[in-house]
């Protein structure tokens, strides 16, 4: 009896609120109009391409579409599993993360924090303007540069020969893949990363400084007692940010990037699945394998998240 | 204030260093304009480097006389100024009722909306989306699966947020509807937002390349970014005029170096004019989450 009036109880709420919303839609139905557009974008491009994920489940057939397929519940995955090119791929995509993480990410701290240190204004405009370019410009053009300047008449090879030195076909040895994605993606990023961590120092009270100066601390130790810790917030966001994407390092600028002299140092998950997938149509074990590096992803974000929750600046 | 001689070396130390590392940053597009001009015979000899040897017009003649890559120019200029409008358009009408009170489904729409930040679909079922909607071979696929940005929108909404709620008043006792609110009033009111959002779009478009490599086969749809990739990479029709045509004034080590700097002007020229928003943009987006 007392389930039942819970249950009337509820079910009374819910006419409640439906009929708050009839009322709500009739009022404001422009507002409704206006945002329909917006909904069904993010259906139709989002949430069904998320939905349609379970064809890593299934063995996927163009012509019987999802709901024709047969289910294979986890083959794909086992499959994958002893699948050499995964390990492969697996691999590379881990490494180039992890070199981006070390690498990658602090550098526009540093620079950052050498930006701080200019005084005359005109000095820092100009020079920040040219860090702020590469950001502009696509990885299709960046890749043509980096071809270039390391090409067998290229630059590099130029000063290399003046130097006394063989010249080296950068691009198809697999020794530099890594170093000339990480230089690369620096080059390209470094400015653009400094505007956030730039914007932070700016928001730093400036009587800290004062109250540092009568304690007798120079530039440097100002530096690390107050600019640093003050940047620390930022610097976690960001780095949380980071970690979420973490094994989705970028298509455009590995693919613009890689030739097949160097896909056993440089090919990655999407650049795997483009291929794979893609042009050879191997659409269930290649979703499989998006899967997979959306839940590492996702999971990374999860544990850092609480992780930086425990110094109260997690992301959520 | 007094400075140590430690603190003196560091400031000489620091300019140097950030004077140097700049130069990097444009030091390979002017060594790349420079080959660009030289004759192909210097440029493989490797005597160029910031100043052309032995001035020629003939790679820029070939270059800019080649249709097929004037078509992509053309189809870029298209995807960014028709993406970016409709992009604007589909943001602001998305942002703007999540900014509302009187709008009862923003929190959950909203949720709905930003959980795709976090959640991306990955690529083969976004590829097969757009292939079943139809938009395999067609130019539109550059623009409608890509027509909103959650970062941008968000950054929209945010702006929106911090207008002053006396202003609604105001317009709805004149009699304004939300469309008039939204399209007369907050517009008006939020053009240094607008401004730098579009930007953002509008290199996005210009820069297009997964969406083409993911959806056009057909080489006459390519935009701009996807034809210097098939230059860069086939060298087929670089390469080819050389030969057939035994013609000594280019190469194909000027022909790309001409066509990275084809593809770089047009954001070298507006640059400039970017620049005073660029920087309030990727703040407003990146601390106000």
């Amino acid at each position: 009896m007392a389930d039942q009036a819970i249950i009337e109880k509820s079910s009374k709420w819910d006419r409640v609120k439906q009929n708050r919303l009839i009322k709500n839609i009739r009022r404001h139905w422009m507002l409704y109009l206006m945002i329909l557009p917006g909904i069904i974008f993010y259906i139709v491009f989002k949430y069904i391409p998320l939905m349609g994920s379970v064809i890593a489940f299934q063995n996927y057939q163009i012509f019987n579409g999802i709901l024709g397929s047969p289910w294979v519940g986890l083959e794909n995955f086992k499959m994958l599993l002893h699948y050499q090119d995964f390990h492969e791929v697996l691999r590379n995509t881990a490494l180039i993360a992890l070199y981006q993480l070390v690498f990658q990410f602090p550098a526009p701290i540093i620079l950052a924090l050498l930006f701080n240190e200019v005084r005359v204004l005109i000095v820092k405009k100009t020079v920040q303007s040219l860090f702020y370019l590469p950001h502009f410009l696509s990885w299709v053009v960046v890749g043509g540069i980096v071809f270039e300047l390391l090409a067998n008449q290229g630059i590099v090879n130029a000063f290399r020969e003046m130097l006394g030195f063989e010249p080296i076909l950068f691009m198809q040895e697999e020794a530099y893949f890594r170093s000339i994605v990480i230089i690369s993606g620096i080059w390209k990023e470094i400015g653009w990363g400094t505007i956030i961590y730039l914007a932070a120092i700016t928001a730093i009270n400036p009587s800290l400084y004062e109250a540092a100066v009568i304690d007798g601390a120079n530039r440097f130790k100002q530096t690390i007692y107050i600019t640093l810790p003050l940047m620390l917030p930022t610097i976690a966001v960001l780095f949380l940010l980071n970690i979420g994407n973490f094994l989705e390092l970028g298509f455009d600028q590995i693919f613009n990037l890689l030739t097949p002299m160097t896909y056993s140092v440089g090919d990655i998950i999407e650049t795997y699945v483009y291929r794979a997938g893609v042009l050879q149509g191997q659409y269930s074990l290649t979703t499989a394998i998006g899967l997979f590096q959306s839940v590492i992803g996702f999971a990374l974000l999860w544990i850092f998240n609480r992780l930086a929750r425990k110094s109260e600046q997690g992301l959520w | 204030m007094k400075q140590t001689i430690g603190e003196r070396l560091f400031q000489v130390f620091n300019y140097l260093v950030l004077i140097v590392l700049a130069s990097t940053m444009i030091a390979p597009l002017l060594h790349l304009l420079a080959v660009s001009f030289s004759s192909p015979i210097a440029a493989d000899s490797k005597e160029v480097f910031l100043i052309p040897v032995n001035f020629t017009l003939a790679t820029w003649e070939h270059i800019l006389q080649n249709e097929v890559l004037w078509r992509a120019f053309g189809v870029t200029v298209f995807i960014t100024v028709v993406g970016t409008i409709l992009s604007m358009l589909f943001t602001i009408m998305t942002a703007f009722p999540l900014s509302r009170k009187e709008f009862l489904l923003r929190r959950p729409i909203m949720l709905i909306m930003v959980l795709t930040m976090i959640f991306n679909a990955p690529m083969i079922p976004f590829f097969l989306t757009v292939r079943e909607v139809g938009l395999m071979d067609s130019i539109w696929s550059l623009i409608i699966p890509g027509l909103i940005s959650t970062f941008n929108m968000v950054i929209v909404r945010t702006f929106f947020l911090g207008i002053p709620k006396d202003i609604d008043d105001a317009a709805r006792i004149d009699g304004c509807n939300e469309f008039r609110l939204l399209f007369q009033i907050y517009l008006q009111l939020s053009k240094p937002v607008l401004a730098t959002i579009s930007l953002f779009y509008a290199v996005g478009y210009w820069n297009t390349f997964k969406s083409a490599v993911l959806f056009l086969r057909d080489p006459s749809l390519w935009p701009l970014q996807m034809r210097l990739r098939a230059f860069f990479t086939s060298e087929e029709q670089l390469a080819a005029v050389d030969l057939i045509m035994g013609d000594f004034d280019f190469n194909t080590t000027t022909l790309k170096a001409a066509t990275i700097i084809f593809a770089t002007i047009p954001i070298v020229m507006v640059y400039p004019y970017l620049q005073k928003y660029f920087v309030k943009g990727a703040v407003l987006g990146s601390i106000k989450e």
